[in-house]
């Protein structure tokens, strides 16, 4: 489970989180969704800390990994991270990708690395990919081979910072396709996306936010029937 | 215009004996000098203010000064400041590699600074620690985009190795001069020694170019 308790989050003079509370449970797909600019991939990136929040506090499995004493490194084990631009370690084979985290941080032998690698690799349909480099893979087998790697360290929680924002739009069904076999089936996912469609059909809950404000904080198929807010209702009537 | 080249003949012997001094310096120097370039590099990147200063306030001492005051004061100075007899390799390979890891810790640095954020992002988000993030993913990188500039750097040590002569290092230019003032012909010892160093930094750029179609290819 984790709970963000008043998430306050300011570059310089900007004020891009202005105070954020919530509770996502275990198991759960929450879609954070909401126009540009209005604090989404911050509040994603704070709760690995890859964001330090100005103010406030996360807690992950009841422990607050935003506290200065926390052992974020073993926070990061727990929470893994798909990115918008997929940053995969071009100087690696795919099949490296996935397994040098594991090796290195939960120090598993090479051989049950690769084992572990290649059945995931095969989860996401990149079977015979292991030993291609990432610059020679499409932008969706390189957004595919990141869900893998992020799965390697069997992470409770998955943060999708807007998974099919920089893929063609051939590519987004594969893409949103391995996202959706991974619902349901015991991880966290907490995803930030504009593909309304998508979020609709996949999450559990919507967080719905705007400058900064968590605005709305409502179960998937309330929120776009019958969203609470004048804000939720307009952006969605511009989107949908 | 006289030149006498055979008189010089059993000679070259003697200077080709200096190419391995040269090229010891040189190797050694490089090798050294990449570590603590690295290690100077990472010192300038990382978040933490005091290193950061004492990096940058390294690199400004050691490119603000000349090289032969550098050597001359490790050399002479040593005995005097620690009274540890230092040896004139000992000097020259320290003078070398302090000097060098400054001016190679600039170009490691512009190297880290090209490899894309979101690849620290990436490895940090996957539970990996910042100094094996940093190794293993950054630097492999970094130093990629500039070997170009390494192999530049390994031409000038390999020039600038010519100074360990001033200290009496028995390198390719100083045994040029011995033979030079042994049989008091300057223009011949002195033409053999600038030819070896001139074909050396040729095959280093040969390498070089190599290299860098080698790498735009992959």
């Amino acid at each position: 489970m984790i709970l963000l308790e008043n998430i306050h989050k300011t570059f310089g003079s900007l004020e891009v989180l202005k105070g954020i509370s919530g509770r996502i449970p275990r198991g759960e797909v929450l879609a954070i969704i909401g126009p540009s600019g209005s604090g989404k991939s911050t509040l994603l990136r704070s709760i690995n800390l890859l964001e330090i929040p100005t103010s406030g506090k996360v807690f992950v499995d009841n422990v607050c990994v935003s506290d200065k004493s926390a052992n974020v490194e073993k926070l990061r084990t727990k929470v893994g991270m798909v990115f918008q631009q997929f940053n995969l370690f071009p100087h690696m084979s795919t099949l490296e990708n996935i397994i040098y985290a594991p090796m290195k941080v939960k120090k598993m032998a090479r051989k049950d690395a690769e084992i572990l690698g290649k059945k995931l690799l095969e989860k996401v349909g990149l079977k015979d990919k292991a030993q291609t480099y990432p610059p020679n893979l499409s932008g969706g087998q390189k957004q595919r081979a990141a869900i893998a790697r992020a799965l390697a360290m069997e992470p409770e929680v998955i943060l999708f910072d807007e998974p099919t924002s920089a893929l063609d739009p051939e590519m987004v069904k594969e893409v949103l396709e391995v996202i959706k076999s991974l619902a349901h089936t015991g991880i966290t996912m907490i995803i930030v996306t504009h593909e309304m469609g998508f979020a609709r059909e996949i999450a559990d809950r919507i967080w719905f936010l705007d400058e900064g404000h968590l605005v709305e904080d409502s179960m998937s198929q309330k929120f776009f029937k019958s969203p609470k807010t004048k804000r939720a209702k307009s952006f969605l009537e511009k989107v949908l | 215009m006289f030149l006498d080249f055979e008189r010089i003949w059993p000679s070259v012997p003697y200077i080709l004996q200096g190419l391995p001094v040269t090229l010891g310096y040189m190797g050694a120097s490089l090798f050294l000098g990449f570590i603590g370039g690295t290690f100077l590099a990472v010192l300038k990147v990382i978040s933490i203010k005091p290193l950061n200063w004492f990096a940058n306030f390294y690199t400004s001492i050691f490119r603000g000064t000349p090289l032969l005051l550098q050597l001359i004061l490790i050399y002479h100075s040593t005995p005097q400041l620690i009274g540890y007899n230092i040896s004139i390799w000992e000097a020259g390979i320290l003078a070398f590699s302090l000097n060098s890891a400054a001016y190679m810790s600039v170009h490691i640095q512009g190297g880290i600074n090209t490899v894309d954020k979101g690849q620290m992002e990436a490895a940090l988000s996957l539970g990996i620690s910042y100094p094996f993030a940093m190794k293993d993913i950054i630097l492999p990188q970094a130093i990629k985009t500039i070997l170009p500039s390494l192999v530049n750097e390994a031409v000038n040590l390999l020039k600038e190795s010519a100074l360990i002569s001033f200290i009496g290092g028995a390198d390719i230019l100083r045994r040029a001069n011995i033979v030079a003032s042994e049989k008091y012909l300057y223009f011949e010892p002195l033409l053999i020694a600038g030819g070896l160093y001139y074909v050396l930094v040729m095959i280093l750029t040969m390498g070089a170019n190599l290299l860098e179609k080698k790498l735009k290819t992959s």
